[in-house]
């Protein structure tokens, strides 16, 4: 993916705004995530398949890619919808666990999250490395490291009371559709 | 300058512990993706939101301290947030102008 042998410094491009909108089916309670770049968030109604999914809500963020300030290679982050920190609701949970060891030695947990065609994924090993790079080297406070880790080490992200950095109840700023 | 002169300098009401960061510069949005995407490690971060993603977000960039304007109330949850990963969480009934303005006779500047 990356020249193996550059020591990377990583910076954001391709920044591009857009909307995380959740859509749930009604007949089954299926629900799916994607990125819309639209000016607002879609509040269609469809059917796909044997689901009818309705519009559940949306929220503000952006998406990126990043690349390396020395040879740069650029890495894509397409089907990354953002970066989540533990709340700590559940003592079983894998993410709470490692956060919690983690916290004692300043390094602060954040999951990705990630989907691809509406569904949650993992984003891969280099890419969770090149993630946690980049945040990292942008930190000044000494010892202290970012850490970026799979959304799949939620427990159950359907109760999971954790919640991924974007903006919520910003839409009184967009104008509805 | 300090988090701890930056709070004598513009009477910056604390709501957790005040650390001795060194401030470099500021960052002014209520928007967490803006910050996430613009702001750097040392900069003072300027908003209304309260919600604990703020928190969540200061520390990923390594903001040190957060002034919330405007008088908003803000919930214990953040402030138990801010207390655990050491960001210090400031509030103020001045608007965002009025600190910007503070923030600049102080000599805080934007970095870019």
């Amino acid at each position: 993916m990356v020249r193996d042998t550059c020591r990377h410094l990583w910076n954001k491009t391709n920044l591009r705004d857009g909307f995380i909108v959740t859509e749930n089916c009604y007949h089954c309670n299926k629900s799916r995530v994607y990125f819309s770049y639209e000016d607002a968030p879609p509040k269609d109604e469809y059917k796909e398949g044997e689901h009818y999914f309705n519009y559940a809500g949306s929220a503000q963020s952006m998406k990126f890619d990043l690349e390396c300030e020395e040879c740069k290679a650029v890495v894509t982050f397409e089907e990354m919808m953002g970066l989540m920190q533990c709340a700590g609701c559940d003592q079983s949970c894998h993410l709470n666990i490692l956060s919690k060891i983690c916290e004692g030695q300043n390094i602060w947990v954040y999951a990705a999250l990630a989907y691809n065609a509406g569904e949650e994924i993992d984003l891969s090993v280099d890419k969770l490395d090149v993630l946690t790079s980049h945040y990292t080297s942008r930190l000044r406070t000494p010892g202290k490291k970012i850490l970026v880790v799979p959304g799949s080490l939620r427990k159950n992200p359907a109760t999971c009371r954790g919640e991924m950095l974007r903006d919520v109840g910003m839409l009184s700023l967009t104008p509805e559709t | 300058m300090t988090v701890k002169e930056l709070q004598s300098k513009l009477n910056l009401n604390a709501l957790n512990a005040v650390s001795d960061t060194e401030v470099d510069g500021a960052f002014i949005s209520d928007m967490v993706s803006d910050v996430m995407a613009g702001a750097k490690a040392g900069n003072v971060w300027v908003t209304v939101q309260t919600h604990k993603n703020v928190v969540a977000a200061a520390n990923l960039v390594d903001a040190p301290a957060v002034i919330v304007v405007r008088g908003k109330k803000v919930p214990e949850d953040t402030v138990q947030m801010a207390d655990k990963v050491g960001v210090t969480l400031f509030a103020t009934d001045l608007d965002t102008f009025q600190i910007a303005v503070k923030l600049f006779e102080a000599g805080v500047r934007p970095t870019t």
